[in-house]
């Protein structure tokens, strides 16, 4: 955590609302985007978003800075999206945990030139918005909110294998969609 | 792209070159609002107050009550306390062990699934 954010989480949990509202500014589209991924429905996701910092405004005295504050957030968010979806959580623990290895992250030399094909980039955008919610939610922690395969075990307090199989599958489902992307180019 | 490598990157960067959703507008407006509405529940509440409240004053009765018998009441309490205990190690040897050991066992089953699970996510 950033220093200047520690200050403001401090001086939010002395009840400082001004602290309060910068951390709320700072953070509201990462909450937002990651309510948006899940529930796949503005108004739900801004009511969610809301909802998570009127509770983190509440428990703040309790947060005791033994994880990042935006992680924290992410755990409320995440706990409120298992409310409005109550398969979400079970549709998670039975991902299991089959992918035990470290996952590699593939190097990207020249993306540019990968991406010189929009078509392609497009067909795997849109694949990535309509894979599942809890593939959604492992997906985004890991690219869009930039956290460790650990960090979103802790923050979804699931086993960290099951968190790697879920990433895996959900490539994997992305991996299909690309290869019947080429065979209706050879069919074409 | 019959390279796995090369299907691995394309997806890698989709996802990583994923932009975040644009907010329709913002909320901390409608956040700040709430939450001057909505007070922080206090650390001690009322309810904290009156249960010590009410365990002091218990404490403090009993004491009062066992300071003001009679010297000759206190003695027979003692030996009717002593009974009792006599009484147990004679016609219920067990229970005193077997409370002890459920007890345990209560403790053992709330806090060893819990500590599992830390050391299931920590270890691997």
């Amino acid at each position: 955590m950033a220093t200047s954010e520690q200050i403001l989480v401090q001086k939010a949990q002395k009840g400082d609302p001004e602290a309060f509202e910068a951390l709320v500014n700072e953070h509201q589209q990462y909450v937002y985007n990651l309510a948006l991924r899940v529930v796949k429905d503005e108004n739900e996701a801004l009511d969610l978003a809301q909802e998570t910092f009127v509770r983190a405004w509440t428990a703040l005295p309790n947060f005791k800075g033994q994880s990042q504050f935006r992680t924290w957030l992410y755990r409320i968010v995440t706990n409120l999206c298992y409310n409005r979806l109550p398969n979400l959580r079970r549709s998670l623990n039975d991902l299991g945990d089959d992918v035990m290895e470290d996952i590699p992250e593939p190097h990207l030399d020249t993306p540019a030139q990968i991406f010189e094909d929009s078509e392609t980039k497009q067909h795997l955008q849109d694949a990535i918005q309509s894979l599942d919610s809890n593939y959604q939610l492992l997906i985004t922690l890991r690219y869009q909110n930039e956290l460790s395969y650990e960090e979103i075990a802790s923050t979804l307090n699931l086993p960290l294998g099951t968190v790697k199989t879920g990433i895996f599958r959900a490539k994997e489902q992305l991996r299909k969609s690309l290869a019947q992307l080429e065979e209706s180019w050879i069919t074409a | 792209m019959d390279n796995r490598i090369e299907q691995d990157a394309l997806i890698e960067d989709a996802l990583k070159s994923q932009p975040l959703a644009p907010m329709p507008r913002s909320i901390t407006a409608n956040v700040m609002s709430r939450i001057q509405v909505e007070k922080r529940p206090a650390l001690v509440t009322w309810n904290d107050f009156v249960i010590a409240l009410v365990i002091a004053l218990t404490i403090g009765a009993v004491y009062i009550t066992v300071q003001s018998l009679p010297p000759v009441a206190l003695a027979k309490l003692r030996i009717q306390g002593i009974l009792l205990y006599q009484g147990f190690i004679v016609n219920a040897r067990w229970l005193v062990p077997a409370l002890f050991f459920g007890l345990a066992a209560l403790f053992a089953s709330l806090s060893i699934p819990p500590l599992l699970k830390m050391t299931t996510n920590d270890g691997r």
